[in-house]
């Protein structure tokens, strides 16, 4: 029971790591490496916030998710913006900017024993005779509210629409009047705030340290690679074949393979079925 | 008049150009410290503020004596970034010999974070010639290398505790936990490095010896982020007691809090950062009440009362840095080895290498971290009797005072002891 259980929440956490990366890449094509490192930032940034103004931890929380969204628009306009179409630039580009911004909070301090958010609500409850904290239900039920969320964002807001529009065919889009980089930069500021969601959740389970950045962008490639790049459903899929994946490993083989599962499952998909289990992006090519 | 003032200007101003260098020239040669260490931990962080709060004392009183000149110390730095889960030992080792091939240290301090890395960085330390006083590292794997080659390898010691000493205390604990509470099945979580396996290692084995069973022995990647699967196996066979051994605060932090999420009916015993730190109620909240951990060696960050050096060390640590040191281990040792070497240069009367060593060899040298001598291996003498007699470690217990606030009371070894190990009330029978 208790793998059933464990399994699902670490697939969530997973989930919530890769959303705003898969968002950002589905509508603008824009692989953001530089997600795990807003991801931590928006902690610190929530820390600080709590510790030197004194704010309460859902005061600090919301200011973060906006100013790590306010950062991911700013990525745009400065580092984006000129490298538009050229996605070697891009990735590098960011990737250097999540590096520069790690080694920035490593310098400042922000690593040690102390830096850690406080949970929601203490306690837990048993499920099935396996013990669970209420905090861990939290992330279960933020990974659902978000899906959902998500889902209604942009089936039934302009713009989603805009969004989804970007998504199918950016040029059909510019010609009904949807302003691409004013939507790649939207995409840029969600996926930011998605990770800073995500962080305001999952964080409270542990302490922070910087290098937590790092993590988050290999689980989110690892989930966005197997369930395929662009789709929201092999995201979801991708999550729960890598959580399960883990939790079956550490139980039955041995704790420390955990860390081999992503790794693994890109290699091994990206073998048999690059675009991914649900991505489209390589389909052509894959059937010839 | 006017001829008379520029000649006595221009001889003047070279006059004072000759003589400032001149000046300088006269002023003693510092004696350089290297620390490459791991400086983005808090091992290495609080490591090298200690050993800068020993120079500044000892320059204070004007410096070390080598032969008849009294000379300042002077530290340089390097960050190896040894400590960090992603970093080769390669990478580490190349800041190392950096350092040590551009600043030219006259001895090392502090050096490898990782066991890994001290091990590999004993022969460049024999190649180059400098002595280093370890205090990091704690893998037994040092003396066995050091014995294959006492002669090249007689540059290197080691101050500080290793992972035979950190088990002698726990499993003394353990043995009171058996015979005094009936605690008698266990669990091991380990971070999968060279020294937290030979530590739990050692444990475990000691716990078979003695009757107890062992329900599991865990080895976890020192990036791990969740410890679920050995909790809830935990749990679900009932164990008594938590073994758990971990150095990289992040893991230690996530396993800490969700230890206590879980509600694992377990004690939990060990090394885990943020569950030892003064901070630790704050970072980790109330669920560190009864754990129990062990400070190597002793005023690492928990002044003493029986043992008033621990107390004098930090107070000033604090007053200087404006809080104790975050990590319950080797900080002290740290602090220690800058005045056994200080010592060493003063009875060598040189800071030639080979004197340098032989001189460091017969320290006798009572620090905050007990009385610290050398034996054949190089390392540091620790023990579990007397301060007076070697170094020693302490283990404590968060516990309420009679205000209710959680403090860490030191249980074990008697001769420190300020309390009792108290079984939390979800284990009493």
């Amino acid at each position: 029971m208790s793998l059933l259980i464990y399994g699902l929440i670490n697939s969530v956490i997973l989930a919530l790591y890769t959303v705003g990366f898969s968002l950002t890449y589905g509508i603008s094509g824009l692989a953001n490496f530089a997600h795990g490192a807003l991801y931590i930032l928006s902690g610190f940034v929530a820390w600080s916030l709590m510790n030197t103004a004194g704010l309460p931890f859902a005061v600090s929380g919301v200011l973060a998710v906006l100013i790590t969204a306010a950062i991911g628009f700013a990525f745009y306009w400065v580092l984006i913006l000129r490298l538009r179409g050229i996605p070697l630039a891009e990735l590098i580009v960011t990737f250097a900017a999540g590096v520069a911004i790690l080694e920035l909070m490593t310098w400042k301090g922000f690593y040690g024993l102390r830096y850690s958010l406080p949970v929601f609500v203490n306690g837990g409850v048993e499920i099935a005779g396996v013990g669970i904290d209420y905090q861990r239900l939290i992330v279960l039920a933020s990974g659902l509210v978000l899906v959902i969320g998500l889902w209604l964002f942009v089936h039934h807001t302009r713009i989603g629409l805009a969004f989804r529009a970007m998504a199918q065919n950016e040029r059909t889009a510019l010609s009904i009047g949807i302003e691409s980089d004013w939507i790649g930069a939207l995409s840029l500021a969600f996926g930011a705030a998605l990770a800073a969601i995500a962080a305001m959740v999952v964080l409270p389970l542990g302490v922070m340290e910087s290098t937590i950045g790092y993590d988050v962008l290999i689980y989110a490639l690892a989930v966005a690679i197997v369930g395929g790049l662009e789709s929201t459903l092999g995201m979801i899929a991708g999550s729960f074949l890598i959580g399960y994946g883990q939790i079956a490993a550490a139980r039955y083989i041995g704790a420390k393979w955990m860390v081999i599962v992503p790794l693994a499952a890109i290699v091994f998909v990206l073998s048999v079925k690059p675009s991914g289990i649900f991505g489209k992006f390589k389909e052509l090519e894959e059937r010839v | 008049m006017r001829r008379g003032a520029i000649i006595f200007s221009v001889i003047f101003l070279l006059t004072t150009l000759v003589i400032l260098p001149a000046s300088k020239a006269t002023a003693a040669k510092p004696v350089v410290i290297g620390v490459p260490t791991s400086l983005y931990t808090p091992f290495g962080r609080d490591g090298l503020k200690a050993v800068k709060l020993a120079v500044e004392e000892i320059n204070a009183k004007g410096g070390v004596k080598v032969g008849t000149q009294k000379r300042p110390f002077k530290v340089v730095i390097a960050d190896t970034r040894g400590g960090e889960p992603s970093t080769p030992v390669h990478d580490a080792l190349m800041a190392y010999e950096r350092l040590i091939t551009k600043e030219k240290p006259d001895a090392i301090v502090v050096g490898a974070f990782r066991s890994e890395v001290l091990i590999a960085g004993m022969d460049l330390v024999a190649k180059y010639k400098v002595p280093q006083l370890s205090t990091i590292a704690q893998s037994p794997g040092f003396q066995k290398k050091f014995m294959k080659d006492p002669k090249k390898y007689k540059y290197l010691f080691r101050v500080t505790t290793d992972a035979l000493v950190d088990a002698a205390y726990l499993n003394n604990t353990l043995d009171i936990l058996k015979n005094k509470f009936g605690l008698k099945n266990a669990y091991f979580i380990y971070q999968d490095t060279l020294w937290a396996k030979a530590f739990s290692g050692l444990m475990s084995r000691h716990c078979k010896k003695t009757g107890w069973k062992i329900i599991g022995f865990d080895g976890y990647a020192a990036g791990a982020t969740d410890f679920s699967p050995a909790l809830s196996k935990a749990r679900e066979n009932k164990v008594q007691l938590i073994g758990m051994v971990w150095d990289v605060p992040l893991g230690a932090g996530v396993f800490a809090k969700q230890y206590a999420a879980m509600k694992v009916p377990a004690l939990l015993i060990g090394f885990i950062p943020p569950m030892a730190s003064p901070m630790a109620v704050k970072t980790l909240g109330p669920g560190v009440e009864y754990s129990m951990s062990i400070e190597f060696p002793v005023g690492a960050s928990l002044p003493l009362k029986k043992l008033p050096k621990t107390g004098g060390f930090l107070s000033k640590f604090k007053k200087k840095y404006g809080s104790l040191p975050e990590a319950a281990a080797v900080n002290s040792s740290a602090y220690d080895a800058v005045f056994i070497l200080a010592k060493a240069i003063e009875r060598a009367g040189s800071l030639n290498p080979d004197k340098l060593a032989a001189a460091l060899e017969k320290t006798d040298y009572a620090g905050v971290s007990g009385r610290i001598r050398f034996n054949k291996q190089h390392i540091a003498v620790f023990g579990t009797k007397d301060p007076k007699k070697e170094g020693v470690c302490v283990i404590f217990q968060w516990q309420k005072d009679s205000s209710g606030k959680l403090k860490r009371v030191p249980v074990y070894p008697a001769f420190l002891a300020e309390g009792k190990i108290q079984l939390p009330p979800w284990m009493k029978k």
